[in-house]
């Protein structure tokens, strides 16, 4: 393994070559917000730029975002400089303008003392008033889960995400990871009783043999049998009386 | 067409080829590019071939050989070239060809009332060269356009093409490099990063599996340099890139082409087959053993595209929306494979500095930036077109001499250079000498080479909007500076040219300024304040005026104009009153006419139709 040393706001540390610099920084007890990085996924799009930082090598600067900036020897990462506090400070202004209703963004927010934007609330006329288009949940539907039922749709303010031309996905299986996975809680998942609503589509949930929970929809166990070859028998039970 | 097994044969195809021209037989040339088929030369070659052949006239008549763009009249097109005599006659109708065969091929005179006429001097000048709009040029990656025909190989084979090819085969892949390296090359797309270095890098890059990738995505608005190019001589285009290929082990290509330029497309397409089976392109090139081959890649026309992650991605099937480019793309690019991607004039530098070499070419241009430059010189100018330049020429010189000036003589404002994301240039700045670093030093950039000439009825809060308005359009939203700010900068802008500007809005777009310019995601996002900042540099009283004053200076924000007739010069004509489509302007015949501002939509067809300048904006 290739270990490499280098500085982050003033302190020696060493990491992994082309880790990213919010992983280390983490490891390092120092926290960088960000809402579009997920620790469970392997590459991270940047596309918040809430965890922008200043990186210092070979006398120059230049602002990056460390949840997919690759670590190198020698440089210097600066967190919380006030010009790094400022852009943050614009870019969380831009997303409450975007998305007022938003808990999670007034959290970060609160949290650097913004408690209004500067900027109008400019309607884009989504269904998911909520989304900051961080390209999440279609992410994970691709890469985790591996069913790729939906996708980034639109461009520009009008970004988000969505199913194919907006209609009931056919290869969704509602196993909801988008949902769990979106930062802002902008994925409406309903569940009653022994249903679950997603994406426009209802899918009926398997019934724990043991305790009567219904605790996941059929075509997800449909769709982990075929891709597995686990037995269907296995989730006869909940994990929890398994 | 015959399979050409080695250099050798190409040698001697090119001189059977050269030995079959009839020489000393004057020609036609007509022009087949967009802007002038557009206009009807589809007609005019047509009759042409009729003519000649009712007069069994010995006379080739090559139609679909030139551009229009790099002949510059795209307004006066369709344009025909008589040779050897070098004739250019502009705005050529169908009715005219047989006075032309008549009068410029068969006998020995010109038709001046299709020449082209000085606005300024009112000189006539029938000889193309001497005409100011290509005296000042100097053509490299636009020399053969215009000259060969772009749906012949032979043609391009007559002309000398393909023999910097041969060379390049014969030549070690690593003294390519150094060759391009030594011209002092740089990627004509906008970066302007030193093509030579980038190849290198490529090369240097683990892997086995490269590709190389020509940037056709033009979409600025006003830009039609690569359209020229890729329509008019796409095989200096695919020489460039096969050269490119051995230079860093290529065996495949891309062609990445708006599919908005049709014609492109299929010049492209022909070029490619034609080189395919002419052994230039494909297994065994020449026979050196060297295999490449080329593929056209059709975009849907996003803007975005044009910058070089997203387009790789679209490349490869994916949505077209660029990624972070901390590992470049000549280590990780198409199918993260080590790509070289440059643009299609970059490519259309490589077989010449190939062919003639890197210490001519570096001869040219200024200390930072080598060679010339393709402008698509639009907007404001009386010859508006395609221009190729040596890097160094001022702008003055550039909009006065080769661009004749500004139109109807009023005076020159600003000059916004690099497309949407680049920004405006003052009169004060006019002496600059057009290169790279300069640009970038004054705010603006190179782009891929668009300019706009404004006059002083352009309001530049105007033009901010305008251009903040296309990117607001084109963002593919991917990062939140770009997809949130940018609106947020609209809305700022279109309420200051309302009216409704407000104390603290100036800073207030400073401050998204920034966070775009440090911020964003590509390089898209973080050039898409200039036209706000360059404007706000140069032009900040504009923007106070309209916010102050409620006043808009060139009198074109129309919340913050009003019209009305000056009484010392309205003849009372009616002429206004009757255009007029609220018909709140009122007067008897002969006597004065007033316009009744509760009811006046700002228009401007008073303006434009009065005969005396009588109608004044305040």
């Amino acid at each position: 393994m290739n270990t490499v040393e280098f500085i982050i706001n003033g302190k020696k540390v060493s990491a992994v070559r082309d880790e990213c610099i919010m992983k280390i920084a983490k490891e390092n007890g120092i926290h960088i917000d960000g809402l579009c990085y997920s620790p469970d996924l392997e590459t991270a799009g940047g596309s918040c730029r809430l965890c922008l930082v200043e990186v210092h090598e070979k006398g120059k600067m230049r602002v990056v975002t460390s949840c997919n900036y690759p670590v190198r020897a020698n440089i210097e990462v600066k967190t919380d400089t006030p010009f790094i506090k400022k852009l943050k400070r614009s870019v969380i202004e831009l997303l409450m303008a975007r998305a007022p209703e938003s808990a999670a963004i007034r959290e970060i927010a609160a949290r650097e003392g913004i408690t209004e934007t500067r900027f109008k609330h400019i309607d884009a006329n989504q269904k998911m008033k909520n989304c900051i288009a961080c390209g999440l949940c279609a992410q994970v539907c691709s890469e985790v889960v591996g069913v790729s039922a939906i996708s980034m749709v639109n461009r520009g303010f009008e970004k988000t995400s969505g199913t194919p031309f907006k209609k009931m996905s056919s290869v969704c299986i509602g196993c909801g990871a988008c949902a769990y996975i979106c930062p802002t809680n902008a994925i409406e998942m309903k569940e009653t009783k022994s249903s679950r609503i997603i994406w426009g589509r209802e899918f009926a949930m398997q019934k724990c043999s043991e305790c009567g929970v219904h605790y996941i929809p059929i075509a997800q166990v449909t769709w982990i049998v075929e891709t597995t070859g686990k037995e269907r028998k296995f989730f006869d039970k909940c994990p929890d009386c398994r | 067409m015959s399979l050409l097994r080695s250099s050798q044969d190409l040698i001697k195809y090119r001189e059977k080829l050269s030995a079959e021209v009839v020489k000393d037989i004057p020609s036609v040339l007509v022009c087949f590019g967009t802007g002038c088929f557009a206009n009807g030369s589809g007609g005019v070659a047509e009759n042409f071939k009729e003519e000649i052949k009712k007069r069994g006239l010995k006379v080739n008549v090559n139609i679909g050989m030139k551009t229009t763009g790099c002949h510059g009249y795209c307004a006066n097109g369709p344009l025909v070239v008589i040779k050897p005599k070098d004739i250019l006659y502009l705005k050529v109708k169908p009715d005219d060809v047989p006075e032309i065969i008549e009068k410029s091929i068969v006998g020995n005179e010109t038709i001046e009332r299709l020449v082209y006429k000085d606005v300024n001097t009112k000189e006539k000048i029938a000889e193309y060269h001497e005409i100011p709009f290509y005296k000042h040029q100097k053509r490299i990656a636009l020399e053969k356009i215009g000259l060969v025909d772009p749906a012949s190989i032979e043609d391009y084979i007559i002309s000398g093409g393909y023999a910097a090819l041969a060379k390049a085969l014969t030549m070690k892949p690593d003294a390519i490099i150094a060759e391009i390296d030594k011209s002092g090359l740089r990627g004509r797309g906008g970066g302007g990063f030193p093509a030579g270095r980038k190849w290198r890098s490529c090369v240097e890059a683990p892997g086995d599996v490269r590709y190389v990738i020509c940037n056709g995505d033009e979409g600025d608005p006003g830009a039609f340099m690569d359209r020229s190019v890729m329509e008019g001589d796409p095989h200096t285009v695919i020489e460039g890139m096969i050269i490119g290929a051995i230079a860093i082990g290529s065996h495949k290509g891309y062609i990445y082409v708006r599919d908005e330029y049709p014609l492109a497309v299929k010049n492209l397409q022909r070029a490619i087959d034609a080189a395919r089976a002419s052994g230039l392109l494909g297994e065994n090139i020449l026979g050196s053993g060297f295999s490449f081959d080329l593929k056209i890649s059709r975009g849907g026309g996003a803007f975005v595209c044009g910058e070089s992650s997203a387009l790789m991605r679209s490349v490869g099937g994916d949505i077209g929306e660029p990624r972070a480019k901390y590992i470049r793309s000549v280590e990780k690019g198409l199918y993260d494979k080590p790509t070289v991607l440059n643009n299609v004039e970059t490519w259309a530098n490589v077989p010449v500095i190939i062919e003639k070499g890197a210490d001519w070419y570096a001869s040219l241009g200024t200390k930072g930036s080598k060679g010339t430059k393709v402008f698509s010189l639009v907007g404001k100018v009386n010859n508006t077109g395609l221009i190729e330049v040596p890097m160094g020429i001022t702008l003055r010189s550039l909009i006065f001499d080769i661009g004749g000036g500004i139109l109807n003589n009023k005076k020159f404002k600003a000059v916004q250079t690099g497309g949407p994301s680049g920004g405006c240039i003052p009169e004060s700045l006019l002496d600059m000498q057009v290169d790279f670093d300069s640009l970038s030093e004054a705010g603006s950039m190179m782009g891929s080479g668009g300019m706009i000439v404004m006059d002083e009825e352009s309001c530049m809060v105007d033009v901010a909007k305008y251009f903040t308005n296309f990117l607001v359009e084109e963002s593919c939203g991917k990062c939140t500076p770009c997809r949130d700010g940018l609106p947020q900068m609209l809305e700022i802008l279109t309420r200051i040219t309302e009216g409704k500007g407000k104390e603290g809005d100036i800073e207030l777009l400073e401050d998204i300024c920034e966070t775009l310019s440090w911020g964003a995601l590509c390089g898209l996002g973080s050039s898409a304040p200039n036209p706000v900042l360059s404007t706000l540099k140069h032009f900040k009283h504009e923007y106070e005026a309209h916010i102050k004053d409620k006043k808009c200076p060139a009198g074109v924000c129309k919340t913050l104009i009003t019209y009305h007739i000056d009484k010392d010069k309205c003849t009372g004509c009616t002429l206004c009153a009757k255009r007029c489509p609220q018909k709140c302007i009122s007067g008897e015949k002969k006597q004065l006419h007033v316009i009744d501002e509760s009811k006046c939509i700002k228009c401007g067809i008073c303006k434009d139709v009065c005969k005396f300048n009588a109608v004044m904006i305040d």
